[in-house]
């Protein structure tokens, strides 16, 4: 087979999706059918028997959610890992960048975002009484499913298709420095890039601070786009300290200590609360200054980390690149 | 003010076994009274027990306590709701044989958060009270019928709660012991505690102060 279809990392990782996507497809039937009878206010031998089988699938989609969760990041490092054996990837980027990796990254990250939706949804389910969000929940389930069914198609497309004799591009081509200005949107320069993400950041702050969630979601989307090119083609040149090496998914490699995950989660999860203030706007029950403060604490961590990079090189160097 | 409204349970549901522990039970218990729900072994009595301290769940129908519906609380909301609101005399006492007496009333009030030096006051407390402060230290495989009882009850009581439920209480204990733990409720009762006793003990039915008496048979409720 000339492909990583058979590789360890990769059979593995279709294991514990299989696996996964078993318990979830079970869920599923069982929560179209607790959907289709359930009325708390009755009290009825079918009533009372849902209430409990609730109990038990909303058990398996949170136990099953939770090692997707996990398997994100176990498919990201298993990608990067066996870009070893891809010819001409040095990391991952190469890999992604072959038919479906895109789309299927992409589909993952926004597959988290709902996953983490659902959690704090159902830990808000878990402090009622009268299983006030259980019938949300149970759709909001259906609906992820849904995402991760084609995902898991999306998974078996894009891993079967990956050449052990065929060269990919690398990175340096991918992410290639001659022709930055035309991957840049807006036509930006890596200056005024870097400027409008500090800008972007104080305007967050201030955002937060005055808890405005529908601006602070506009701007944090705006920001992680921003982010997004501001890493890849100006901080990540810090990181590998080298002008020429331009690559979001190199710093995910242990020669950085990983340092991608880090700044990557930041970035996402700063993202993901403002998110939440925003979905859990009208909700009293839930303290949604939390998400205010836990946006702020990770958008701030993320820009700490990409600016320290920058510090620390100029300190040690005494110019910047 | 507990409400049973239409309370059934179904055993083997479905199957060739099936059948109803308890039919259509309805009733009301007053805050503060002192109820008495009798009849034979098999009537059920402890499923009806069970179901008003929340440990089980009723096959349809529900429970109201204070106008709140307990029996339709999920299990996490039901265990702390019994935690706070019920103290429960097990038939076979339910006692942790190798633990110590102490041990053994304290447990209720550790998931409850308090500090182990409130622990130690309420313990000393309630044993003082139910009169076994003497054992305190004694291992309860060590006691005798009487002292597992008294022990039981001061774990029944240790969170102040406003309702104690009886399962079959005396039916381990002797004479003198049965009206020791009779006078022991006339005083919870008396300190404004509700009483419900599940009983096929003849003891219980010329007490004075019993505000209702239930009798149960094959399941439904005969008043």
């Amino acid at each position: 087979m000339s492909s990583i279809f058979l590789s360890n990392e990769i059979l593995i990782f279709l294991f514990l999706q299989t696996t996964i996507y078993t318990l979830l497809l079970i869920s599923f039937i069982y929560s179209i059918t607790i959907l289709r009878d359930w009325d708390f206010k009755k009290s009825t031998v079918l009533q009372y028997k849902l209430e409990k089988r609730s109990y038990l699938v909303i058990l398996i989609i949170s136990f099953s959610l939770f090692i997707k969760i996990l398997l994100f990041f176990y498919f990201i490092f298993s990608i990067d890992n066996l870009s070893h054996f891809v010819v001409g990837a040095m990391c991952a980027a190469g890999i992604f960048s072959l038919e479906y990796g895109e789309i299927s990254l992409f589909l993952k990250l926004t597959n988290l975002f709902f996953i983490g939706i659902w959690f704090v949804l159902n830990s808000l389910d878990l402090k009622r009484k009268d299983y006030k969000y259980t019938k949300i929940k149970l759709l909001l389930f259906i609906f992820i499913f849904i995402c991760l069914t084609f995902e898991y198609i999306l998974d078996f497309k894009f891993l079967l298709n990956i050449p052990l004799n065929k060269a990919v591009e690398c990175c340096s081509v991918i992410f290639e420095t001659s022709s930055i200005s035309s991957k840049i949107p807006f036509g930006l320069v890596n200056s005024s890039l870097i400027l409008i993400l500090y800008i972007l950041f104080v305007l967050i702050v201030i955002l937060n601070i005055q808890k405005k969630s529908i601006l602070l979601l506009f701007f944090n989307i705006l920001f992680v786009y921003i982010s997004y090119f501001a890493v890849t083609y100006f901080f990540s040149t810090y990181i590998y300290e080298l002008p020429t090496h331009q690559c979001p998914f190199c710093m995910l490699q242990s020669e950085y200590y990983f340092i991608g995950y880090f700044i990557w989660s930041a970035l996402f999860l700063g993202l993901f609360f403002s998110i939440c203030s925003v979905v859990f706007y009208r909700n009293n029950s839930l303290d949604i200054y939390k998400f205010y403060k836990l946006s702020l604490i990770f958008t701030t961590i993320f820009v700490f980390l990409v600016t320290f990079f920058v510090l620390k090189y100029y300190v040690v160097n005494g110019v910047f690149l | 003010m507990i409400v049973a409204k239409n309370i059934s349970k179904i055993y083997f549901e479905g199957s060739k076994k099936e059948f109803y522990a308890l039919k259509n039970i309805n009733f009301e218990i007053k805050k503060g009274s002192f109820v008495i729900f009798k009849g034979v072994s098999g009537s059920g009595k402890s499923t009806l027990l069970s179901i008003l301290s929340t440990i089980s769940k009723p096959s349809f129908g529900e429970i109201l306590f204070d106008k709140e519906p307990v029996s339709k609380y999920p299990d996490i909301h039901a265990s702390s709701f019994r935690a706070k609101n019920i103290g429960y005399i097990f038939q076979s006492f339910n006692l942790f044989e190798d633990l110590t007496v102490f041990v053994n009333v304290s447990l209720p009030l550790i998931p409850l958060g308090f500090s182990q030096k409130d622990i130690d006051k309420k313990v000393e407390e309630i044993l003082t009270l139910s009169n076994i402060l003497h054992k305190k230290d004694e291992i309860v495989s060590n006691l005798s019928g009487g002292e597992k009882q008294r022990c039981a009850i001061a774990r029944a009581l240790i969170n102040n709660s406003n309702t104690i439920l009886c399962d079959e209480p005396t039916s381990s204990l002797d004479y003198e012991n049965s009206m020791n733990f009779i006078k022991t409720l006339k005083e919870l009762k008396e300190s404004g505690k509700t009483i419900v006793v599940a009983t096929h003990d003849p003891l219980f039915f010329e007490l004075d102060f019993v505000d209702k008496v239930f009798e149960l048979k094959n399941g439904v409720l005969v008043e």
